[in-house]
């Protein structure tokens, strides 16, 4: 499936053991988490990239998460 | 004579998921029902969808494999018809179903499981239950010996069989050793339990700087005690200093590196997740590969789980006591028991958060197997000992006084410990502005309110007991839970405080730190 929206940094899994500051993509639809395929759940240098970018992806999605395969990003 | 132990299943859904194959696995089932029998244990195989196994229980078969309600009803079933030491549930949730209760703790933005998936109702007495707080008094010992999720291969399973058939009983020097890992930023809690567990945290390795590859000695000591990130539908455990969080811990470096009877506990958020290894490109998780190793048994969590970055709680604590009580000479079926009674003993009533942890935790393995043999009494290598007990009946015999212990605690915290109730009202002004000085203090900038009412059961309110009843009306849990503006390398930056209120007036608060 495709998304298209802003990759904005948030307070992930606040108050547990997972709590950590990851990337997420705010869409129309909501709001979903942001996973490279293969990559790192919790800080990937290469999602980080595109901190404050609007980008369309695609990807496939897994409860809230979005496991991303590929994407441009908009001008 | 009733059997010692029964193995759960649903003999359907593994023939449709193994097809011609399924013989191996049926082979497999008999070889372990005949080790148990050479061990002297007695135990039956009863499929949950068969008509007759069902009506010899008197229950009903399970038609749906996934339809929870009913495979309840069934073990429940099961368990009153035979009253069974142990239970073995065989197959991962696409054979018979975790069951899915409500997380006291949901927070869309912050702990996102909606369901967290369990064994724990089938160790309990109370029927069928969505509410996590109906379950916080086992008295069953249970433990799950998983397939692979939507695999047809089922030398997997056959593997698992085979290390539960020749398992063997090691003296505690086997077990003395340790390997493990922790978060970094997570080493001082981590030490405070392998301290209390061994007596001394100087083989704890911490993530970052090391992992995920390790030496086979260091893999090959039989207690792993794993204190890192986990993640769902992933084959890794990750470390962490800062906003660095490297692979700690990886399935595929662990195969062929554990020593046969190795047992782990984990405290990682999704550490004994049953996932289908489709979702992670065909790499089962780490708790699938132990198994699948010759590990005797994995004490994990299903969900997101909880515990602070200095001293210990929830998740810390748990795994503590299986270990402890493995070491123990407890069965890892047992064990599990005993953890739960043991973590839910120090209360008065369980917060949010240790009732996920409560329910969340369970045991992949055979439930009946005893790594560590316990050290007998000196009377027991006297003659006259071994000529009254040449059949080895005692066994059995301190095995049900054992399972008596547990129902009477079991039963105990199910009537007397009290649940959190989620309810709609806004934290009452006094309480409100104390818990929001807490919070500035702490430094948290803003922050979510959540309301608990505390639940007892009538049961419990007998004799002297009757004399908290006044103090236990209107008890009240008010969370609050924010960020503090830390550096980003500083664990705890999220903190959860928790108040505890009685007819009005706040008698207790707690500061948990997230990790």
């Amino acid at each position: 499936m495709n998304l298209r929206g802003r990759v904005v940094k948030r307070v992930l899994f606040a108050g547990t053991k997972s709590e950590h500051e990851g990337l997420v993509l705010i869409t129309a639809a909501g709001e979903f988490k942001l996973q490279l395929k293969g990559g790192n759940p919790f800080w990937d240098e290469k999602l980080a990239a595109l901190q404050g970018k609007e980008i369309e992806a695609e990807g496939t999605m897994r409860e809230t998460r979005f496991i991303m395969s590929q994407w441009i990003v908009l001008p | 004579m009733k059997p010692d132990k029964v193995i759960i299943t649903n003999v359907g859904a593994l023939k449709s998921k193994y097809d011609d194959r399924f013989g191996r696995v049926q082979a497999a089932i008999h070889r372990l029902l005949g080790a148990d029998k050479k061990r002297g244990l007695q135990t039956k195989l009863v499929a949950v969808d068969s008509a007759s196994d069902m009506r010899a229980a008197h229950g009903k078969a399970v038609r749906e494999v996934d339809d929870q309600r009913a495979v309840k009803k069934a073990v429940d079933a099961i368990y009153n018809a035979y009253e069974p030491d142990y239970i073995m549930i065989l197959g991962a949730q696409d054979i018979v179903p975790h069951q899915d209760l409500k997380n006291p703790v949901y927070d869309p933005q912050g702990d996102e499981d909606k369901v967290v998936p369990s064994d724990m109702p089938y160790a309990c007495e109370a029927s069928y239950s969505k509410e996590p707080g109906d379950f916080v008094g086992p008295t069953r010992v249970v433990g799950r010996v998983p397939d692979l999720v939507r695999s047809s291969d089922p030398a997997y399973l056959v593997s698992l069989l085979g290390t539960a058939a020749r398992h063997r009983t090691r003296p505690r020097s086997e077990y003395q050793q340790y390997f493990s890992v922790s978060a970094e930023v997570w080493k001082a809690s981590t030490a405070l339990s392998l301290t209390k567990i061994f007596g001394s945290s100087l083989s704890m390795a911490t993530s970052p700087p090391k992992g995920p590859s390790w030496t086979n000695t260091e893999l090959g000591r039989r207690i792993h005690f794993i204190n890192c990130h986990g993640s769902p539908d992933d084959p890794n455990f990750y470390g962490q200093c800062g906003r660095s969080y490297p692979i700690a811990h990886t399935a595929k470096k662990l195969v062929k590196k554990i020593m046969d009877g190795t047992v782990i506990a984990v405290e990682c958020c999704y550490g004994a997740q049953l996932y289908d290894p489709a979702d992670a490109d065909m790499r089962p998780g780490i708790c699938s590969t132990y198994l699948k190793d010759g590990a005797y048994g994995f004490f994990g969590s299903s969900t997101i789980a909880y515990g602070p970055s200095e001293g210990n709680g929830q998740a810390d604590l748990i795994c503590q006591y299986f270990i402890d009580e493995v070491l123990d000479g407890a069965s890892l079926g047992e064990g599990t028991l005993k953890a739960r009674h043991r973590f839910a003993q120090a209360y008065t009533h369980l917060d949010p958060t240790d009732l996920k942890t409560m329910v969340q935790f369970h045991l992949l393995g055979d439930p009946s197997v005893h790594p560590v043999g316990a050290v007998p009494h000196s009377l027991a290598r006297t003659k006259s000992f071994k000529q009254a007990f040449k059949e080895r009946q005692n066994a059995k015999g301190t095995r049900k006084l054992r399972r008596e212990r547990a129902a009477r605690t079991g039963t105990n915290l199910r009537n007397s410990l009290g649940t959190p109730n989620r309810f709609d009202e806004a934290l009452p002004g006094e309480i409100g502005t104390v818990l929001e000085s807490v919070a500035r203090e702490s430094g948290i900038k803003s922050y979510g309110a959540q309301s608990f009412t505390v639940k007892y059961r009538d049961e419990g309110l007998v004799e002297n007991m009757k004399r908290f009843a006044p103090a236990r009306e209107g008890r009240a849990l008010y969370m609050l839970s924010g960020s503090r503006p830390l550096p980003k390398e500083a664990p705890g930056r999220v903190v959860v405080i928790i108040g505890t209120v009685q007819n009005g007036h706040l008698i207790h608060m707690r500061r948990l730190h997230s990790r």
